[in-house]
């Protein structure tokens, strides 16, 4: 390692707080002012440790008998030998020693649109969590277009995607250095009109084409794409963890559905949402053909042996035996 | 039970007549056995609180010499039969009954007796005389069909209560004296008329127009002589003093199989079940014996049973601010067999809805109709009486109407054989109505359920008569 030396001071995640350079060895450490570095932990000895470099040439951590010591990966040294990687811990202050000739990681592609920032995505987004409401709103009453209720609906359905998008932006703010309001305003905006397109177009294909379990397990599709949403808002807030975010994001995803499906089976004893298919649309969005009757009685007489076979089982909440004894 | 009691209790509830509230909408009948509704009042008991609320204050006439010689010989042979929970022997649900001429043998009514004909291993019976002895009842044979049940106990009529062959004939308006244990409270006596033969139940019942109340249930009605005219059953809550016998040739029936039968059945829910699969059959082709009859509604013609068992109700919604309109048809039988206090069955209901946009664009009207044909119901799989619902689904055509339809059955977990069908409809031809029709057949055969969808199924139409 060449000097100058850089002692940084990191955070538990890696982040570095400070850091700080200095010209030559020795190094000494400690909450005394008289240190090269001054550390400001009240778990820390005044003179509490020293940098130097060993017979090998390598540079070396020494205890100058603390109370509390060096600590690496979970273990107390009273000497340890410092690489660039190597993080110790003294009392509650973690530190990293790197010289200047460290090799840093090469510079990572910017895939950030910059341009997408601010007043743009914020209306944009704000425009669709509006179109959003609406819509539902609208699809909803059957009472004539209304100016009043439908500006009250669009102005609640503001305020709440505002919380949202806020609350993302302070997280932001606090680990990210920048609000970014409006990103997070246009992806709820987007998500939403995921979510709404999804439900829209499943329900027209499950009637157009007689596809049932569109309908039974539509709702899945819907907690996927919400959970596709919290993956960009954590995306935006931390740009480069990408991989640590979506594979989160996969398991809030599997939480949801898999909770979906338990308080399904548990409620109604079938994991679809629907027991059949409820939704009925103007004849012009038919596609499949029709049964005859036969065919249909056909496919109802088959339903027996199963009803059968259901009534031995007992059933559910009660774990008692079913056989009459 | 002492007269100057009885006295007291009809001089309290003729004080209260005054006060009877207004009568609700058409309602079934009401079964007479009372289990108690508290731990606080155990001796107040009512099958229906509200029975016990309105019957308090039914008017009654001022007891008549005849009702007073009456009980007095009739008092030895009237029992409250009490069916009791093995464990801890306290009573779950009280009723009536009484001893045939000399004989051990007593007559009262199934839903006294059902809890502990269909679980033997949680109910036993007991009976109480007037004198206060009391023993256990052996279940000898059940009518879950007239709702009568014959049990013997360990001691012997004195004769009083009679079925004569040929019976007693009965002429409207003639005096009936109705015997029980109402509400648990003790013996009485009351006096009515019998009004002739009642057809709105699938099985005959006598009208009796006077007071019988929870509790009385499976005690005689007798004419003045003490020949036994019918079996207290039920009564009507919406009305006053209209009650229901079983008519007395179906007890003697019943008698007759008992002295028949070597020894009791030992399963009384395979004996309810083989009773309850003859009456779906008797019910399915009487109800099929003509094809059904057609009733327009708006464009379509839809099936309809309007008969003396069936009746149908129609309502019309149309309000102002709402721009589509909602007709319904309700065909159902007014009555049910009594098979348990949660299973009541053998009854077939049909249902017609028919939406019409007035305005509404066909997307949010198409809208509508979704909420209306998602909100039906076809049970879950946590009854103890019936399996999950089983569903099909499918687009199709009947030739005369495009339909989507669904089709769900349960089955029976205590009686094999029978089943709960559940067909659901809506028209698909045309974007701006929508018809949906429910038909549901409770306690059938597989194939009677098929057959009566079939036959439901190619009844619905669209055009004039043909």
């Amino acid at each position: 390692m060449k000097p100058p030396y850089f002692i940084e001071t990191l955070a538990r995640n890696g982040d570095v707080l400070h850091r700080h350079a200095v010209a030559a060895l020795p190094i000494r450490l400690g909450r005394g002012y008289d240190n090269d570095f001054v550390l400001d932990d009240a778990h820390t000895a005044a003179s509490h440790a020293v940098i130097e470099v060993d017979d090998a040439g390598l540079l070396v951590l020494r205890d100058l008998g603390s109370r509390n010591g060096i600590v690496h990966k979970g273990r107390r040294h009273s000497a340890l030998t410092l690489d660039g990687d190597t993080v110790v811990r003294l009392g509650h202050t973690r530190l990293r020693v790197r010289g200047a000739d460290f090799p840093v990681a090469p510079e990572l592609a910017d895939t950030t649109m910059h341009g997408w920032e601010g007043t743009a995505p914020a209306l944009l987004g704000l425009l669709l969590i509006a179109l959003f409401t609406t819509a539902e709103y609208w699809i909803s009453h059957v009472q004539p277009v209304q100016a009043v209720p439908y500006l009250l609906m669009i102005a609640s359905g503001l305020a709440g995607g505002m919380v949202w998008a806020s609350a993302w932006a302070l997280a932001n703010r606090l680990f990210g250095g920048h609000a970014r309001l409006g990103r997070h305003l246009f992806i709820l905006g987007g998500g939403m009109l995921a979510v709404g397109a999804w439900r829209a177009l499943s329900e027209v294909a499950a009637y157009a084409w007689s596809a049932e379990w569109l309908t039974r397990y539509g709702n899945l599709v819907s907690i996927a794409l919400v959970a596709g949403m919290i993956f960009f808002h954590l995306w935006t807030v931390k740009p480069h963890h990408p991989r640590r975010f979506a594979a989160a994001s996969l398991i809030l995803m599997l939480a949801g559905c898999g909770l979906s499906l338990m308080s399904n089976l548990q409620n109604s004893g079938r994991a679809a949402d629907e027991l059949y298919m409820s939704v009925l649309l103007p004849p012009a969005v038919r596609h499949s053909p029709n049964h005859s009757v036969d065919d249909f009685l056909g496919k109802a007489a088959k339903l027996k042996a199963g009803a059968d076979s259901a009534r031995s089982k007992s059933p559910k909440g009660d774990d008692g035996d079913d056989d009459g004894n | 039970m002492k007269l100057h009691q009885l006295a007291s209790i009809l001089t309290l509830t003729s004080l209260c007549a005054g006060a009877l509230a207004a009568p609700a909408a058409v309602k079934p009948p009401v079964m007479l056995a009372a289990p108690p509704p508290s731990a606080a009042a155990p001796r107040a008991a009512g099958a229906v609180p509200a029975a016990a609320a309105t019957a308090d204050n039914a008017p009654l006439p001022p007891p008549s010499s005849a009702a007073q010689q009456l009980y007095s010989s009739a008092k030895n042979d009237i029992l409250q039969v009490r069916s009791l929970l093995k464990s801890g022997r306290t009573q779950s649900s009280v009723g009536s009954g009484f001893l045939i001429g000399t004989s051990n043998l007593v007559i009262t009514n199934y839903h006294v007796v059902s809890q502990f004909a269909l679980e033997p291993e949680t109910y036993v019976g007991e009976w109480v005389d007037t004198s206060g002895q009391r023993g256990n009842v052996e279940l000898l044979a059940v009518d879950v069909l007239h709702d009568l049940a014959v049990v013997r106990v360990s001691r012997n009529g004195t004769g009083f209560f009679k079925l004569p062959e040929p019976l007693a004939k009965l002429t409207q308006g003639q005096y009936l004296y109705s015997l029980g244990n109402p509400l648990d409270l003790g013996f009485a006596i009351s006096e009515g008329a019998y009004n002739g033969v009642i057809t709105r139940s699938f099985y005959e019942q006598l009208m009796f127009t006077g007071p019988i109340n929870a509790g009385m249930s499976g005690g005689p009605s007798v004419t003045v002589n003490g020949a036994v005219a019918g079996v207290n059953v039920s009564k009507r809550l919406d009305g006053e003093l209209v009650s229901f016998l079983v008519p007395a040739r179906y007890a003697q029936a019943l008698l007759n199989s008992v002295a028949q039968q070597l020894k009791p059945p030992k399963d009384f829910n395979a004996v309810v079940a083989a009773q309850l699969l003859t009456h779906q059959g008797a019910m399915v082709d009487s109800l099929l014996a003509t094809p059904l009859s057609l009733k327009a509604m708006g464009p379509y013609r839809v099936p309809v049973r309007d008969s003396e068992q069936m009746r149908c109700w129609g309502r019309s919604s149309a309000t102002p601010d709402q721009p589509f309109t909602v007709d319904d048809t309700d065909c159902a039988m007014e009555t049910a067999i009594f098979v348990s206090g949660e299973l009541q069955t053998g009854q077939i209901a049909i249902r017609h809805q028919y939406m019409r946009s007035t305005g509404l664009d066909s997307l949010r009207f198409s809208q509508q109709a979704s909420a209306s044909f998602k909100n039906e119901d076809f049970g879950n799989d946590k009854s103890t009486h019936l399996t999950g619902p089983r569903c099909t689904e499918q687009f199709i055509d009947n030739k005369k109407l495009p339909l989507r339809a669904v089709l769900c059955v349960r089955a029976y977990r205590k009686f094999a054989g029978l089943y709960d069908f559940a067909l659901l409809t809506a028209s698909t031809d045309d974007g701006k109505m929508s018809l949906q029709s429910r038909l549901d057949a409770h306690g059938v055969s597989y194939d009677n359920g098929l057959r009566l969808s079939r036959a439901f199924l190619t009844s619905l139409a669209r055009g004039a008569q043909p």
